[in-house]
């Protein structure tokens, strides 16, 4: 059985031996999976932030049926102001900076934009050039759904990746 | 490409081991999110951080908000490197026993 011979440090794993043996090295392996798996469960934004994340996109959309220019501006305001301290929070929550977006979780962001962004055209053709009432307010309440799968998706990549140790 | 495997002392007591595990996912850390990952006191984990910082492996970042102190961990390129090496080096003895599945808990040689 193959041992890895090192000094022995103040707190070994089993009893401070002067060899890793490597049922030792397994569990500090499992260990290591083990810290992954908490910090996961951790940095995963929890149900509410999606939720919230959508209920402002899908409000600041139907607000477009009232058809009032200062209203819809002041509904782009809260959406950015209730986006920016929603993220703050969850940073806040998580207690840790990271790098959120790779490839894989960017690219679900940017279709997130485009859907949402067909999502507004098609209510505009909708309502001002076919007259149809409550196209705005239906892509208000679909906004909210799209934004909890969307985010759903992008948890589930991070979480593949801090558990795969990227 | 995998880092050369190298068993680091300092890296391998168990409290430090989970403090690497967990800073080399992310940029930064507050102390009191690596305090609950590893279920310590303020105390033990000053004391792993101090141990780690003097090795060059973590800096250790101050920030006044709203009165309070809030203090956040980082793994230097050093303490990556170390921390890198140290883990290819446990799955290095582990693969040499033959174990199998080594990331779920204890492994069991293969024969």
């Amino acid at each position: 059985m193959p041992r890895l011979s090192i000094m022995a440090s103040e707190e070994d794993w089993a009893g401070a031996p002067a060899e890793i043996a490597p049922e030792e090295a397994a569990s500090a392996i499992s260990a290591i999976g083990g810290r992954r798996s908490w910090l996961a469960d951790r940095i995963i934004a929890p149900g509410w932030y999606h939720l919230s994340l959508g209920l402002l996109a899908g409000g600041a959309i139907a607000e477009a049926e009232m058809h009032s220019w200062v209203l819809f501006a002041w509904s782009v305001a809260a959406y950015t102001a209730g986006c920016s301290a929603l993220m703050w929070v969850n940073q806040r929550r998580a207690g840790v900076t990271m790098k959120y977006f790779d490839a894989c979780t960017r690219a679900v962001f940017a279709g997130h934009v485009l859907t949402l962004s067909t999502l507004i055209a098609v209510a505009c053709w909708l309502e001002v050039d076919r007259g149809t009432r409550g196209a705005f307010l239906a892509a208000g309440v679909l906004a909210v759904p799209l934004a909890l799968a969307f985010g759903r998706c992008t948890d589930n990549l991070l979480r593949a990746r801090l558990l795969a140790g990227r | 490409m995998s880092p050369a495997a190298r068993f680091d002392e300092i890296v391998h007591a168990p409290n430090r081991l989970q403090i690497c595990a967990i800073l080399s996912a992310v940029d930064s850390a507050d102390f009191a999110t690596v305090r609950d990952g590893l279920g310590v006191a303020d105390s033990v984990l000053s004391k792993h951080i101090r141990i780690l910082h003097e090795a060059g492996y973590i800096e250790v970042h101050k920030a006044t908000c709203a009165s309070r102190v809030r203090t956040s961990l980082s793994l230097t390129a050093a303490g990556r490197a170390a921390y890198d090496g140290h883990v290819a080096a446990l799955r290095s003895i582990v693969g040499n026993a033959g174990f199998r599945g080594s990331s779920r808990g204890r492994g069991v040689p293969a024969g």
